[in-house]
């Protein structure tokens, strides 16, 4: 129907053109050449949406798969820790500020604003003394090693040079073997 | 989430300036877009927060400031005490943190008065300039020269070569005392 009202348009802008065209050819406006593409004449007229085009460029089957993983992947995790965290801060909320009462000694969770954080230092981490008490216990360890061996050294050389301790004793034959009688001989 | 800074803190004085008299029977265009801004921004923004502060407040609970207990310093520990050097050190850095921070605040007053007062502030901010500098002084006496890896031995070692230089009557074991 589109097609055939412009059928009926166009031709009558013929009709009046070729009439304009035999009473005179002096015109106020020249009327404007239709824009075209290069090489055609007229444009063609379907009775429907247009023709169907086989349209050839490189394929984006890689690119998009790509894509595809990518948003998966990320937001098969993403999404669940966005959430939670988004309802963490909406209806949990960070903790106020506040003096220490008098006579209470707080958890050691009870130090962190964050709700998160408060919650990974309660159930993942280590109490703050364990973790300070274990390193005093590394270095007592290795500090009563390094004393120990020190020792063992100075022990070492001191019953080396006065020869009255358990270590560095050499066993020697008994003395009792020996005969020191004169002998017949010089050289028994 | 990152600190808020506290609007109550740097509040500039209130501005004196006289009420002028309407001298056209025109609208003021701004109250317009003040109106506009309110309803459209201001209003919906304010009701969500609150309705989010509602739920916040049904279980408020609270965070507190650690008080570390005062330990035998780097000066007081035997040689070979590794464990008085352990705690020593740790106080010593948990010190220089906070004296870190009481630098950073003294600074950041300075620099909202000079931002208030603009082209004044060098009368009117003179007590935080003065401030600024006592302070500033003071870090650099204390840790001034100990490079990325000090610890509290070098700070000792700092303090005892710093006592000759300075003039007598003047405290000098001040490297491991607060600022």
């Amino acid at each position: 129907m589109a097609a055939a009202l412009l059928l009926r348009a166009a031709a009558a802008w013929a009709a009046r053109r070729a009439a304009g065209g035999a009473a005179g050819t002096a015109r106020l406006l020249p009327p404007a050449a239709p824009a075209r593409l290069p090489g055609t004449l007229a444009p063609v007229r379907h009775s429907s949406h247009g023709k169907r085009m086989f349209i050839i460029k490189a394929t984006s089957f890689y690119d998009s798969r790509f894509l595809k993983l990518l948003r998966f992947y990320i937001l098969l995790t993403g999404l669940p820790v966005a959430i939670l965290i988004t309802y963490v801060n909406i209806f949990i909320g960070e903790a106020e500020l506040a003096e220490i009462p008098e006579g209470y000694v707080p958890d050691y969770w009870e130090y962190y604003k964050h709700p998160i954080s408060r919650w990974i230092a309660r159930y993942i981490l280590d109490p703050p003394e364990k973790d300070y008490e274990k390193c005093m216990a590394l270095l007592d360890v290795e500090a009563k090693k390094a004393e120990m061996r020190l020792m063992t050294l100075e022990a070492r050389r001191l019953m080396r040079a006065r020869g009255d301790g358990p270590w560095y004793h050499y066993e020697t034959p008994d003395k009792n073997l020996t005969d020191d009688s004169f002998k017949s001989t010089p050289d028994n | 989430m990152p600190e808020d800074t506290d609007w109550e803190v740097y509040k500039a004085p209130p501005k004196r300036t006289p009420v002028g008299e309407r001298a056209t029977s025109l609208p003021n265009p701004v109250e317009f877009f003040q109106a506009v801004f309110n309803n459209v921004i201001d209003r919906p923004v304010t009701l969500i927060r609150e309705w989010i502060e509602r739920q916040q407040n049904r279980n408020k609970f609270y965070y507190y400031h650690q008080q570390f207990r005062r330990v035998p310093d780097v000066s007081e520990c035997v040689e070979g005490d590794y464990l008085c050097f352990f705690e020593a050190e740790a106080q010593w850095r948990r010190d220089r943190m906070v004296d870190r921070e009481i630098v950073a605040i003294v600074r950041e007053r300075f620099a909202a008065c000079q931002h208030r007062e603009g082209p004044n502030q060098f009368q009117n901010c003179a007590k935080e300039m003065e401030q600024l500098l006592q302070v500033t002084k003071a870090y650099q006496d204390k840790y001034g020269d100990l490079g990325a890896h000090g610890n509290a031995r070098t700070c000792l070692m700092k303090q005892n070569t710093a006592g000759f230089i300075l003039v007598s009557g003047v405290q000098t074991r001040y490297c491991m005392g607060q600022l």
